[in-house]
This record gives structure tokens, sequence and C-alpha cells, in this order.
């Protein structure tokens, strides 16, 4: 983030009893990105992943450089087709897992091609689209 | 030790890093104006299609083949070059960017044993954390890691690392590297190398010095010193200053209107101020040119340039705008069917060292500060949303871009879009 600084005209009256202590505004995408050089912002447009808390047109915060784990959300490439699921994985296999009753988990099995982009790290919604999650 | 970390057919894989689809497809990317094929993945080199060349000659070859075809978005190669670049910085205390899509890691500081490892360790972070697939060349020079690299692409593949480690691996290397491919070697001396029987880097070496000295100068002293493992050639770190900035493009069809000239010869104006205001420097003087097409050898053909001296230094767009225009008004003639017009802002100085002439009563803290307030909103609320009326808003002369991808990284409207 840009900072940016004025040319303060020292008041008159009595000085900030603030003064010593200003700090730095929080900046939120320094606060959610640990690692900026690996993360990637995308755009959902579909409604498979409405149970956790996943409308469409929420914006994923994906860290290419975390390993996935059993539970983690995950931008996958499923045969050359972006989607985001749960991942679900034990010693032996895995499993791409809807957040909504309407769509099937998928079990990826040996002649499927299936890669994790990278780890969804943060949700952000707007609160109106968040209201289609409850229903 | 150095390392030579390149990125292969970068411009493709930047594409294929969103577009998972283009895994295993033929992918090429287009030059400015989508003249001609400046990046290419494997599949595409297997195909045939050569580097430059024209993507309108092949056209019904590049449908038949199925094959991928973008415009280039340099804004994404940018964007991706840089994290490229600052994850390198971590693996080495000292590191030179070659270009967009190459740099050298000095590793003489770092107590590592074994380089190739560390090689793989650069291969495996880069393409998981970023997407791009790296090639590693490791040795003794410079020249030697950009030969290791090129050994590591040729022979190595998939690991494409190559550490030049020992007498005998370097031998390996130099006797199957021939001598037009030795890193800053030149057309002329790779042709004298080779005609006079030396063919290969291994060859090269072996070549009296005498004979090097007189037939190559100092330039073929220094490779057989970096040949040798000796380190010769500098290490730059920092930026070169410029010494001029040109911004010049072929229009994206002929234009004879004056007018719309214009248009673009002072988008390519303010084009140039903003870089000179990035780099804190002014010019003093600022050449025009305009040119037909050269290759349409049935139309009659003119080519003029002219340069105008500002009454002082200046990187304000209004003053380097009303340069080039002024220019334009003296070089420009009616009647031809003009392809291309460029600016060069030429004769720099540091913003700090600017001096006012005598009789100039502009208030000039007063036009930085305008320039500086426009560039802070350009910067964030788009580029070039405010901009001088003489830029026009059309730009009818823009580059043909029919093929472009987004800008997944930079631009919010742009991001990836995942249907899931």
């Amino acid at each position: 983030m840009e900072l940016l600084y004025y040319e303060t005209a020292v008041p008159a009256g009595f000085p900030s009893p603030a003064l010593d202590y200003m700090e730095e505004r929080i900046d939120l995408s320094r606060e959610l990105i640990s690692h900026p050089l690996s993360t990637f912002i995308v755009e959902c447009t579909g409604d498979s992943m409405m149970g956790a808390f996943i409308p469409p047109r929420a914006r994923l915060l994906v860290d290419r450089s975390l390993t996935p784990v059993n539970g983690s959300i995950v931008v996958a490439v499923l045969n050359g087709e972006f989607t985001v699921k749960f991942l679900r994985k034990n010693e032996h296999r895995c499993w791409l897992v809807p957040a909504n009753s309407k769509y099937q988990e998928v079990k990826i099995s040996e002649d499927m091609d299936m890669q994790v982009w990278g780890v969804v790290t943060y949700i952000i919604t707007d609160t109106q689209d968040l209201r289609n999650c409850m229903r | 030790m150095y390392a030579l970390v390149d990125c292969n057919n970068f411009y493709c894989s930047c594409e294929r890093v969103f577009n998972p689809k283009l895994e295993g497809r033929p992918v090429i990317v287009l030059s400015n104006n989508d003249g001609c094929a400046i990046s290419r993945s494997d599949e595409a080199r297997a195909l045939g299609i050569g580097m430059a060349a024209p993507a309108f000659i092949m056209s019904e070859f590049l449908d038949q083949h199925q094959v991928a075809v973008f415009s280039s978005n340099y804004t994404l190669y940018g964007d991706m070059s840089q994290r490229i670049m600052d994850s390198l910085a971590l693996f080495a205390p000292k590191i030179e960017i070659y270009s967009i899509d190459e740099a050298f890691l000095d590793l003489s500081e770092l107590r590592k044993t074994d380089l190739r490892q560390f090689g793989f360790n650069i291969r495996r972070t880069i393409r998981k954390n970023i997407g791009i697939p790296v090639s590693v060349g490791i040795g003794a020079t410079k020249t030697l890691a950009k030969m290791a690299n090129r050994h590591a692409k040729k022979h190595y593949r998939p690991a494409s690392v190559f550490w030049a480690a020992d007498p005998a691996l370097v031998r390996e290397m130099l006797s199957s590297t021939p001598v037009e491919e030795i890193w800053g070697i030149g057309h002329q001396y790779a042709l004298l190398l080779s005609r006079s029987g030396f063919k290969t880097a291994a060859e090269f070496l072996k070549a009296p010095e005498e004979w090097i000295r007189k037939n190559l100068s100092v330039v073929g002293h220094r490779l057989l010193f970096e040949l040798r493992g000796i380190p010769s050639i500098a290490w730059e770190t920092e930026k070169p200053v410029r010494q001029n900035i040109c911004t010049s493009r072929s229009f994206g069809q002929r234009i004879a209107d004056k007018t719309r000239i214009a248009e673009a010869m002072a988008n390519y104006a303010a084009s140039c101020a903003g870089k000179l205001r990035s780099d804190k420097t002014c010019c003093r003087s600022v050449q025009v040119f305009i040119q037909t097409n050269p290759h349409k050898t049935d139309e009659a053909q003119y080519l003029r340039s002219v340069d105008i001296d500002l009454d002082r230094a200046s990187n304000h767009s209004g003053e380097i705008i009303k340069a080039a225009l002024r220019g334009l008004d003296l070089i420009f003639k009616p009647g031809f069917l003009y392809m291309k017009c460029g600016v060069t802002a030429m004769d720099l100085v540091p913003e700090s060292s600017v001096q006012g002439s005598f009789f100039d009563g502009a208030d000039h803290k007063k036009s930085r500060h305008i320039m500086r307030t426009i560039d802070q909103i350009n910067q964030s609320a788009g580029k070039e949303v405010l901009r001088a009326a003489a830029q026009g808003f059309e730009r009818p002369y823009r580059l043909k871009t029919d093929y472009l991808s987004f800008r997944y990284t930079t631009r919010m409207s742009e991001i990836l879009r995942i249907k899931n």
C-alpha cells in the first residue's frame, strides 16, 4: 500500500496528545496475504460451494505455495477445467467434495487428470450475496 | 559459481497458468500488432513454427493444427516476471535480472555443496508457487551458467537442471555447444571461428591465445577467460541509467489523416513523459519520426524525423506533447499512407538538476505538482483515466490485439473466474 504524506500544519493551540502514538493504519491485504508472490485472486461463479459460504461472485484468495491437507478448500484443475471444492484425502486416494447437496462428490481415480492449483486461504463476499447461502 | 534461471517459453507458460486447457496443446504468442510468433510452446516448435514466423502467412496452418494463438499481454507477463524475480531473490544474496524471463544468481556466498539439488529446489518452487516451468544452468562464470542452461534444456529434460560441476561435465557441455551458441559471441566472430575450424566451444578453448587476441579482439579474449572458468564479465545489479526513452509503434492499419497521427503521437509523447517521471529525469530535446510501410514497395515511401529542443528540460506531459506535435507539423506531408510514428525523449538530465531559463516565467513547482497528482490518480483509478485532450479517446490507430487474454493479476475486473 502507498502511504501518503501530508505537510501537516502545527496546531496553534494544544499539540495533539496522540502525535507520539500514531501508527500506520491497518492494511488488509498485508494482513490476509502472507505470501504475496504466490497469492492470486479469483472469482467464483457457481453455487457448488454455497454450504461453505462461497456464493457466486465471492472472491477467493488462493495461495499456490501452500500444500493442501484433508479438508482444505482448493482451486483444482480437473480434466483441464478449474473448480473450487473441498479436498478430502487419506493415504490411498482423494475426493473433490462440493458443499451443496445438488452436486456429487468426485472420487479421483488413476485415469483422471487432477491437480491442485492452489489453496483457498480467505473468502471475500458481499453480505447481500451471503444471504443466498442461508436459505 | 553462478546460476542462470530461465523461464521456459515464458509468455506461453504465463497463458497456461490461467488456462490449463492449453496444457499439451501448441500455443504461440504474437508480437505487438499481432505480427509474428515471439513465444512458442514445445508443441508449437514441434510443428515447425519458427520464431518470427508471420502470423497472417500461417493462419490456415494454425487453424488446421488447432494452435492456440495469443496477442502479447505484457501487463500479465510483467507481473508474473516480477513474482518470479522476487522469488528468485530469496534464493541468493545477489541477483541480476537479465531480461523479463532470465536472471543470474551469484552463488559464491552460499554455503551449499550440492548445487544441482539447489537448482532442483529453485525449479520446484517457481513451478509450484507461480506455475511457471524454469530451467537452471550452473557454472563457474556467467557465460558457463548461460551455456549450462542451454545444455539443461537440450539434454537434461525433464529435470532441466545442469550443473557443470567438474571438468568432465564442463567438457561434455563445451563439446556439445556450437560456437554460435556461446553467449555474447556475435554473428561475425561465430562465423570466423567455425570457418577457421573451431566449431564447438571446446574447440574454441583450444584455439591459440595469440590467434584469438589477433582475430577476435578483446571480446574474444574475455570469452576465452569466461569459458576457462575465470569470471570476466561484470555483475550488473543496478539498472543502467537510460540514455533516452523511445515510444514508437506500428499502427493497427495504415493512416493518411494527420489528426489521427497527431493523436497517436500525443499518446507516445505522454508515455515518454510518464517514463521520464518514473525515472526522475527530464529531457532537453524531443525527436519525432513518421514512416510509411517499407514493405509495400509499390507505394510511395516517406520517412522523416526532426529534433525539437525544449527551452527548459522537462518531463511534463503537456510540454512533451506540445513539442512532439510541433515536430509533426514540421515533417508531416500529405498524400502518404503512414505505418508508424514515434517519439524519443533525448538528452536526459536528472529532475533535481533542471535549470530554469531566464525568460521563462511559468510556475514549475505548480506544474510538477499537477503531474504528480495526475500520476497518482491514474495509478489508483486505472491507466490514463486522466490524460491530455490531444491524446484522444478512441485510439483508432491502436495495436491489433485480437487474441488478448485477461490481465488476471492486475485488474479486479479481469480476475480468473471459476465456475464451481
